[in-house]
């Protein structure tokens, strides 16, 4: 079954005005207020820290306009179809709702949060009901939609290797059980891309005798639907995935992947409610640094490397996700690590997220050029990172710098005597 | 319905292409009415009426340059924008025309440890250059409450005051000299003499602060010096709750004459500003009802000379009356500085219901003896505003120092504005409320304003009667260096140079 955009039954079409104004108005009665709260402040401090802003220096791709725009489609100066495409240009990094003042200072007083990331996602599934939506975006979920996985290695029509009968490549020699109440969940870029990481984490688990299983049959979990606008295929896919939970028993879902973890963590209970009671999910990193803390597992191979830690947007942003990380580290022997606080992190970004790398590949490419400069400035000669979707751009633009990038895991495992295998990308 | 917007000339719009090249020539309809706003907003319902007609974001001086005379060549409007961050509309379109908007020339040119100077475009934010800085043991110290978001240019086109002016200057103090385009698309450099790294020379006319402060009536900065300073070892900021107004008044004022050479700035906050403050549970709330106003004072530079400085400051305020709140608010206020003092979720109706509310802040120039005199009476105008409409808030007001001597400070007036009920009648209720708000400040002595400029509907029309004869000069001087009338044409009264000659 494949999505085609703007054709799931009670969507409008760009050629049906009146429905386009309809779900439109609908949208600008949910985020009025929101809208209001950020263009009576004014104060734009949201902008210096905005990954997109930093290397484009364009006013209309800040949080402040994604805001505005809700104020001008009220008072009928703007259309959705003159501001669609302008969402495109946010990576969902959450740094402008951190650094928000009605967030910062009264938000909790008054129960209120900026909430830019759900405004980027509403306003993008609004383009897609309404048929506005962008092609490359289309295609993307298109692809995802037959293949049950985003095709993170291109279009190749024949012999591609994302798959549902690829999905499992990366474990082929580690014999890893199917089902069980704790399960590895693995996403697209790291089953197909960046193999090194889910093996790499599925051996530290071994080596500390966790039990854990993988899924009888993983799907994308849905999220990169959900941020570009495709909510029902989201769904769908979520369905699937909580299905085969479920099925076999799972109590427990082991997550590696920050997108992943907001995925299970947000979406899911949004769409399932109670339903989804009973199913824990748990970051990899937190595991792992509690296995280190418990004296489970001791790294004792000395690495010998000048590195720094860049803090996913995901996790340091969005949930708050910054200490064991860089507890793990400090474990490692052998490592000169030279950090950067999670503070001053809030305005460094891949680009990687948010769909803006399908979008805006020369987006990405810039934002992570700037990471990678400022891990330059530390003369570092590696940068290790805790996302999979990051690693991609920041490898590519660390070639010229000498800057290798790493996965935390990775760089973990091997302090652990493990040989780890699999691909750290193409 | 949309409002149907003055489009460009097909013609300008190629020149511009042509100059500067596609990418950077935009001509959107959300991103025009995206740089028609400032902080401050005009009445959101009017928001069409100050739509540019096209959008550039040049990357050099030679293309802003190009830009500016594609403009005389075609006779059409060009609005400077760098952050957009200002509170008197220097930035917002009257007529339409070229939105000229800076901020791709966000480079740090050169970092001159030795001179202790750098050099930087005008899309550069403090914030940002000062990271850099630090790096160095250096600080840029020009500290604005839009610290986190303006930028250098317009610092400079709105001659912009710092909150730690009193330890370092102003921006005018802090930028050495800068590149400047005039009317004419002639690219100048202005500072003090021919050099560019120079604080004082006695050579030719001193211009440099002509070109600051025009809110982009006189052309526009590119580029600009600036002087740096040793990042202080040391930062202390104590705030002190007084139980009525007046006392506070006199002891910030023997705080200031304190004479502690580390003393960069006091502030006093009224008892209706410590009454809105109140309205969240994360900034007064845990003082008694007691208390009725509040200072605070900052020190900044070497341990040894802070220290000694608090001490002294301390014992002042203990003695007229303060008492100290602590080391956790104290430090905690102060670093929230920028963030804190203006929030919409603070906005109430009469009857207590939370609304969003706009920050609009009211600003003038106004001597020590003359603050509580101001204070009364535009507390008075802010009640009768009230009592007009419901959507009009008075959320207190500050007094900050404006230099070391404690003569003069920026006293402000917050007000809340309830965007959303907005309407014609109500706006002329505010904008004659501002008229009222500088005559009184013209009335003691003072300036419209310290801060901001003082060139939006209702201060403006007093800009003449507080300038007098300097007001003649103004004219005569736009006239001269921009006969056409193209740069950000509408604002300070300006047209009427253009008037007189015909």
């Amino acid at each position: 079954m494949s999505a085609e955009p703007g054709a799931a039954p009670g969507r409008a079409r760009p050629d049906d005005p009146a429905g386009v104004e309809g779900l439109a108005s609908e949208f600008v009665a949910e985020w009025r207020d929101a809208a209001y709260n950020c263009y009576s402040s004014g104060h734009k401090f949201c902008r210096e820290v905005c990954p997109v802003m930093q290397v484009t220096r364009n006013e209309s791709w800040t949080p402040t306009a994604f805001h505005a725009n809700v104020v001008a489609m009220e008072k009928g100066e703007l259309e959705l179809a003159d501001v669609a495409e302008d969402y495109v240009n946010c990576t969902q990094c959450g740094a402008c709702e951190l650094r928000c003042p009605n967030t910062l200072f009264t938000g909790d007083f008054y129960r209120f949060r900026t909430r830019t990331v759900d405004l980027v996602r509403s306003m993008r599934a609004l383009t897609v009901d309404a048929g506005l939506d962008q092609p490359s975006y289309a295609r993307w979920n298109l692809l995802t939609d037959e293949r049950r996985h985003e095709p993170v290695l291109g279009e190749a029509a024949d012999g591609a290797p994302v798959g549902q009968d690829r999905v499992r490549d990366w474990a082929d020699d580690l014999d890893l059980p199917t089902g069980g109440a704790t399960i590895l969940f693995v996403d697209c870029e790291a089953a197909f891309y960046r193999t090194s990481v889910p093996r790499a984490v599925a051996q530290i688990l071994g080596l500390a005798g966790v039990e854990f299983g993988l899924m009888r049959e993983q799907w994308c979990c849905g999220g990169p639907a959900a941020e570009m606008g495709y909510v029902d295929q989201a769904k769908r896919f979520a369905r699937h995935n909580l299905d085969d939970w479920r099925a076999s028993g799972v109590e427990r879902v082991i997550v590696l992947d920050p997108h992943d973890y907001i995925t299970f963590t947000e979406d899911y209970p949004r769409y399932f409610g109670d339903e989804f009671a009973g199913i824990e999910i748990v970051l990899a990193i937190e595991v792992l640094a509690e296995l280190i803390r418990d004296g489970r597992l001791t790294p004792s191979v000395s690495i010998d490397r000048t590195i720094t830690y860049h803090d996913p947007c995901r996790l340091n942003k969005r949930k708050g996700v910054w200490k064991e990380p860089r507890e793990i580290l400090r474990a490692i022997p052998g490592l000169i690590f030279k950090d950067v606080d999670h503070v001053t992190q809030w305005s460094y970004c891949s680009g990687a997220g948010g769909g803006l790398s399908i979008a805006k590949p020369e987006l990405t490419a810039a934002i992570s050029e700037r990471r990678m400069g400022q891990a330059a400035e530390l003369e570092v000669d590696t940068l290790v990172s805790a996302c999979p979707w990051s690693e991609r751009p920041l490898g590519a633009a660390g070639e010229s710098l000498a800057i290798e990038v790493m996965d935390i895991h990775e760089l973990l495992a091997e302090s652990l005597g493990i040989e780890v295998g699999g691909s750290r990308g193409a | 319905m949309s409002t149907v917007l003055t489009e460009i000339d097909p013609e300008v719009a190629e020149a511009l292409r042509a100059a500067i090249g596609d990418a950077h020539v935009i001509a959107d309809r959300a991103a025009r009415f995206h740089r028609a706003r400032v902080p401050a907003p005009f009445p959101v319902h009017r928001w069409a009426e100050h739509v540019p007609g096209i959008v550039v974001l040049p990357g050099t001086t030679a293309e802003v340059a190009a830009i500016v005379v594609i403009a005389n060549r075609f006779g059409v409007p060009v609005v400077p924008r760098s952050g957009g961050t200002g509170l008197t509309d220097g930035a917002v379109p009257l007529r339409g025309g070229i939105l000229l908007d800076l901020k791709r020339l966000d480079e740090i040119h050169e970092i001159d440890l030795e001179n202790r100077t750098c050099r930087v475009g005008a899309g550069v934010n403090m914030l940002k250059l000062n990271e850099v800085l630090g790096k160095h043991g250096l600080i840029y110290p020009d500290d604005p409450a839009s610290y986190p978001c303006s930028l250098v240019g317009g610092r400079i086109g709105t001659s912009g005051w710092s909150l730690i002016g009193s330890r370092y200057g102003h921006t005018r103090d802090l930028v050495l000299s800068f590149t400047h385009v005039l009317p004419s698309g002639q690219v100048i450099q202005v500072g003090d003499g021919g050099g560019a790294k120079l604080s004082k020379s006695s050579s030719g006319y001193s211009l440099k602060q002509l070109f600051m402060g025009h809110q982009g009536t006189l052309g526009v900065a590119t580029e600009a010096t600036l002087k740096l300073y040793d990042k202080p070892e040391a930062e202390l900021s104590p705030f002190w709750a007084f139980e009525s107004y007046e006392e506070a008044y006199r002891a910030v004022g023997l705080i200031v004459r304190a004479n502690c050479a580390t003393f960069a700035g006091a502030v006093i906050f009224d008892p209706e500003k410590v009454a809105y403050l109140r309205r969240d549970d994360e900034a007064y709330i845990p003082q008694p009802e007691s208390v009725r106003a509040l200072v605070c004072a900052a020190l900044y530079g070497n341990e040894e000379e802070v220290e000694a400085g608090g001490r002294r400051l301390m014992r002042i305020a203990r003695d007229h009356g303060g008492t100290y709140l602590g080391d956790e608010i104290s430090q905690g206020d102060w670093a929230a500085r920028h963030d804190r003092y203006a929030t919409p979720l603070h906005g109430r109706t009469r009857a207590g219901q939370v609304v969003p509310m706009g920050w609009h802040c009211e600003d003038a120039s106004i001597n020590y003896t003359a603050v509580p005199a101001v204070r009364k009476e535009w507390h008075e105008i802010m009640a009768r505003l009230c009592r007009a409409s419901e959507i009009f808030d008075d959320w207190g007001i500050f007094a900050y120092t404006n230099g070391p001597t404690g003569a003069d400070y920026l006293v402000e007036i917050d007000v809340g504005i309830w965007e959303q009920e907005l309407d014609d009648e109500a706006w002329q209720l505010w904008v004659n409320a501002k008229r009222e708000f500088s005559a009184v400040a013209i009335a003691h002595g003072g300036s419209i304003s310290a801060c901001h400029g003082s060139c939006r509907e209702g201060e403006v029309d007093l800009v003449p009667t507080e300038l007098g004869g300097v007001f003649d000069v103004m004219l005569t001087i736009k006239r001269a260096l921009d006969p056409g009338n193209i740069m950000n044409p509408g604002k300070y009264l300006l047209d009427r140079a253009y008037e007189e000659v015909e």
